[in-house]
């Protein structure tokens, strides 16, 4: 860890950026006036919400930002000033000396080039590498990241990897050389957490042989505190809280930073209801007066200071916290008593549901979605994809189950075929007693009144074209109700039941935050008054503050109207948090099932034990002693195999640390586990007793 | 692939046998009849019944159609009536005028078309870029025709510098000669085409210059020209391919507008002649020889996106 008043120069000063952009007819500040440094060997992490100027502040450093862009303020790398810069010295710098690493490793590579020549082309491109060395130093490269058999895979192209080896890839590329500055934005926000484990793992191993000083923005506070050495947090184009990893964390002295750890679900801590910040990030465009999340703040909401005057980051005083911890806050003492305050109330022993007398509303058997794959001239069927491989899961009247894993493993699949939106090629689905699978069109369409289905995406679901009203009272039409569920005073009930306004019935998709759409998305499922809700990923799209707000809102409506929950994700604390039971499933199979507080505390399955390990837990404080990433991480290997090639046996094993030769050739029953109310597929299934190593 | 081709080729006869059904319907929906172009004014009654049972126009429809579509299935198109030649003849003489031609014509469109698409799609929004769009404009609307006779009033009338009667020369034979009969009738068409590339490969560029990969090669430091080069251009092209291909068989299929505008001995003028003497035969021969020009430049362009597209696999 490098501590503030090294005698090294920074790799990266920034002092007093500002960044505006000018194109759209008017001036939006997107970056306003922040300093920061960072030095080699050393992690900073910049954490933000949507909007917040972290990414911009990425490009700014790199002189990637579009020509709209007006900068001030002072961005020194090494000996190169990036404000005033020619293009030419821009370009050197970051071929030889930074390396950047983005979100989504399927755009950021271009699917028409081979991989090896992706990699190494800066390196060539800036002499650094001879033309006739490119395609061995860049095999070297690949098995840097781990990446089996390089030299075959340098010809290949982008589609024919994996996410998580594509990532690798592009840390191998954005590493390649002796790189003095590497920034990650976002770098695992699109990956699976046991691929995110992998790719922290290899960035880690990356940085500590180059010896890079890295950026890490992202908006992950797990990530952040188990990769990052110091922390900035911005909001509003503004660092409002900068110092140590473990001291931010301790110690927070501004309120968004304590919202930002209260509105997080966590694996760690059992919060019977999250603490959200209220209203939204504001946009660049329309920043409030004053300190810019004033309207959201506890302390300052009603304090003209306030709303006036906008606080310096300035260091803190305060005998807890550490030298380097500074604040953008007028009144950082006050911070303390607001921790306090609103810290998440631990669950009081909240009485648990009697699963037992509770009616079925949904029950599913053995359920199989298969797909064909047609070859050849005459489309002969020569393989199968097992997108669902007999499921079996039931949903009581007002509870929710929670139906994890990774990408892949079939959860939406099997979410589309309860609704009756792919064909089941086998099983049963009943719905309050009734058959699903087999109803003729018409009936299928009544049964769907009593289920509904609300979507990942807001921004993609909702009909740009029509007015949110009309959007709400669609199902209500659809099913020629509409008049005699009381018109549009229904749609305007529905609007205020999940927290907004009657008045914005005439506007349209676009003039609402991804927040905001997703709780129209609710308000349209709810139209119909459904018995059971099909959940997927629905808050996987949203800020980590709003995020919170819907989570809450669900629990409120499920309170509410009794409403039985479906609930499909890959983020395992937010499933701990909403959900009294929980379904694993791995490729097609659900390969654990329990109540939810003996499954995450005691979980049986080797899969689910992997999965609980690696996800980052928000507390620096466990980081384990041998480095970053913690001493009791599972981190599996390779990804998950292709449906249409399961493995024999066990379908995990290959993957498995528990795997035994029999393991390879019998497939486990799902059955239950002696002694807890859990069921589990696997040969050696059981607690896990010590830190495999 | 070549299972791949094979089945490409066989969803063509459905195709095709519903097209040809059309085609037979079309020229027996226009009012009219070959037989008073073949016999003259002054024909006597006997003459015409003559000619009616010679041309076989007194049997049932569907007997006609018949034994023209399974002659066509073996290549046979039957007889001009006007010339009393084989169909298919015919039209093979005309082939390779018009595929010189088709070709001349691309190859401007595309000298033309992409250099202004780039140069748009690098500085979009300014004035050059306006100024080219509106010379894509331009070129897309000026009508054929009329752009073909200006550049015969120009070089052909008033200057002599080229011929005003294209003549088709084979090009491994005379290249001069085939130059100076194409260049006006390929600078007519091919003016025409760049409009549409243009405009086509510049909007796809301009979609390409947002994506990500684009920000990953210049984070690497890479050079704007090996950016657009490398990355943006090879992924800009699988688009453009297509709209490149289906112009390519429109050209060979025959121009007729400029083919008539010039007197090129193309397909399209023996069409033309063949609508103006209602020579049933020829019309439909050239009609169906259009139609598999089409159905198969478009098998072959999905062909090449195979190719140029590593994602593409085709089984």
């Amino acid at each position: 860890m490098a501590d503030g008043g090294g005698a090294d120069p920074p790799v990266l000063r920034v002092r007093n950026l500002s960044v505006t952009f000018t194109g759209s007819g008017r001036d939006v500040p997107a970056v306003r006036g922040i300093d920061f440094d960072v030095r080699a060997g050393e992690v900073l992490g910049i954490v933000g919400e949507s909007g917040s100027g972290k990414s911009v502040t990425a490009l700014a450093a790199t002189g990637l930002l579009p020509p709209t862009a007006r900068l001030s303020g002072s961005i020194r790398m090494g000996a190169v000033e990036v404000t005033t810069a020619d293009a030419e010295t821009l370009r050197t710098m970051r071929g030889r000396d930074v390396g950047m690493i983005f979100q989504d490793p399927t755009t950021t590579l271009n699917p028409v080039l081979p991989i090896g020549r992706q990699v190494i082309e800066g390196q060539v491109a800036h002499g650094l590498v001879p033309a006739d060395q490119a395609m061995s130093r860049a095999a070297g490269l690949l098995r840097e990241v781990d990446i089996p058999d390089p030299e075959a895979r340098i010809a290949q192209y982008p589609h024919q990897f994996s996410g998580g080896m594509r990532q690798r890839a592009v840390i191998a590329m954005a590493m390649a050389g002796s790189k003095r500055l590497i920034i990650a934005d976002e770098p695992t926000t699109a990956l699976d957490v046991t691929v995110q484990a992998q790719v922290l793992a290899v960035l880690a191993k990356r940085q500590a042989q180059t010896g890079a000083a890295v950026i890490l923005i992202t908006h992950d506070l797990g990530v952040v505190a188990e990769t990052a050495d110091r922390v900035a947090v911005m909001y509003g184009g503004r660092i409002v809280e900068t110092g140590e990893v473990a001291d931010i964390f301790r110690h927070p002295r501004h309120p968004y930073t304590v919202g930002l750890l209260h509105s997080l679900p966590r694996l760690d801590i059992v919060a019977e209801r999250l603490v959200p910040i209220p209203g939204q990030p504001p946009a660049p465009a329309r920043l409030p007066s004053g300190c810019a999340f004033h309207p959201r703040c506890p302390i300052g909401r009603a304090r003209d200071i306030c709303r006036q005057d906008d606080p310096r980051l300035r260091e803190l005083a305060d005998r807890q916290t550490a030298p380097g911890h500074a604040a953008a806050c007028h009144f950082p003492d006050e911070v303390q008593a607001l921790l306090a305050q609103v810290a998440p109330k631990a669950a009081a022993t909240a009485a648990p549901p009697a699963p037992d007398q509770a009616v079925p509303l949904l029950e599913v058997e053995g359920l199989h979605v298969h797909f064909p794959i047609r070859t050849g001239l005459l489309r002969r069927q020569t393989g199968t994809v097992r997108a669902v491989d007999g499921v079996s899961l039931v949903v009581r009247a007002g509870e929710t189950l929670g139906l994890v894993g990774e990408s892949g493993c079939g959860k939406t699949t099997t979410g589309r075929a309860i609704m009756g939106l792919v064909r089941a090629t086998a099983g049963s689905v009943r719905f309050a007693g009734e058959e699903v699978t087999t109803m003729a069109p018409p009936a299928l369409r009544r049964a769907r009144r009593n289920m509904q289905y609300i979507f990942q995406d807001p921004y993609a679901s909702l009909n740009p074209i029509k007015t949110v009203g009309d959007i709400v009272a669609e199902p209500l039409r659809i099913h020629k109700l509409f008049d005699g569920m009381g018109g549009m005073k229904r749609v305007a009930e529905l609007f205020e039941l999940v927290g907004l306004s009657a008045t914005m019935l005439g506007r349209y998709p676009a003039e609402f935050s991804g927040g905001q759409k997703q709780r129209i998305g609710i308000a349209r499922a709810l139209a119909l008054s459904p018995r059971l809700l099909i959940l997927d990923e629905p808050v996987a799209a949203l800020d980590v503050s709003i995020q919170a707000q819907v989570v809450n809102l669900l629990q409120d409506l499920q309170k509410e109207l009794g409403l039985a929950y479906l609930f499909i994700a890959h983020d395992l604390s937010v499933v701990r948090h909403i959900c009294d039971r929980v379904a694993v499933m791995y490729l097609g199979r659900i390969v654990e099932q329990s109540d939810k507080a003996t499954l995450y505390a005691t979980p049986t399955h080797p899969y689910t034990q992997s999965l609980l390990s690696a996800v980052p837990v928000p507390d620096p404080s466990r980081r384990g002693p041998g480095g970053k990433g913690g001493a009791d991480r599972i981190v599996l290997e390779g990804d998950i195999p292709s449906p249409a090639r399961p493995p024999t046996g066990c379908t995990f094993h290959p993957r498995c640390f528990r795997a035994e030769p029999r393991c390879a050739i019998e497939s486990p029953i799902f059955r239950d586990f002696p002694g807890l109310p859990t069921q589990v597929a696997c040969h050696f299934a059981g607690p896990r007793a010590m830190a495999p190593t | 692939m070549t299972s791949y081709i094979l089945r490409r080729l066989a969803q063509l006869v459905p195709v095709l046998f519903l097209a040809s059904i059309g085609i037979w319907a079309m020229v027996y929906a226009v009012p009219g009849s070959p037989v008073g172009a073949i016999v003259g004014e002054n024909a006597t009654p006997e003459q015409i019944a003559d000619t009616i049972q010679r041309l076989g126009l007194d049997r049932p429809f569907y007997e006609q159609y018949w034994s023209w579509l399974s002659g066509a299935v073996l290549g046979d198109l039957g007889e001009s009536i006007q010339s009393r030649e084989p169909v298919l003849d015919l039209i093979l003489t005309r082939v390779p005028a018009t595929i010189q031609l088709g070709l001349a014509a691309i190859l401007v469109g595309l000298v033309l078309g992409v250099p202004v698409a780039v140069v748009s799609a690098l500085v979009p929004g300014s004035l050059i870029d306006r100024m080219l769009s509106g010379w894509s404009a331009l070129a897309l609307g000026v009508p054929t025709f009329w752009l073909g006779i200006l550049l015969i009033l120009l070089f052909g009338v008033q200057l002599h510098w080229l011929p005003s009667v294209s003549t088709y020369i084979p090009f491994f034979e005379d290249p001069v000669g085939a130059l100076e009969n194409l260049l006006l009738p390929a600078l007519t068409l091919g003016t025409y085409v760049s409009g549409i590339f243009a405009r086509f490969l510049r909007a796809s560029l301009l979609g390409e210059l947002k994506a990500d990969y684009v920000r990953t090669a210049r984070s690497k430091g890479l050079r704007e020209r090996d950016v657009v080069g490398r990355h943006v251009m090879r992924n800009a092209l699988l688009p453009f391919v297509t709209i490149v291909g289906l112009m390519l068989a429109a050209f060979v299929g025959g121009t007729v507008v400029t083919e008539a505008v010039f007197t090129y001995p193309g397909i399209g003028r023996l069409l033309i002649q063949a609508i103006g003497v209602r020579d049933y035969p020829l019309i439909q021969g050239c009609i169906l020889f259009v139609l598999v020009i089409y159905v198969l430049m478009n098998v072959l362009v999905d062909v090449l996106y195979a190719y140029i597209d590593p994602r593409i696999e085709y089984r």
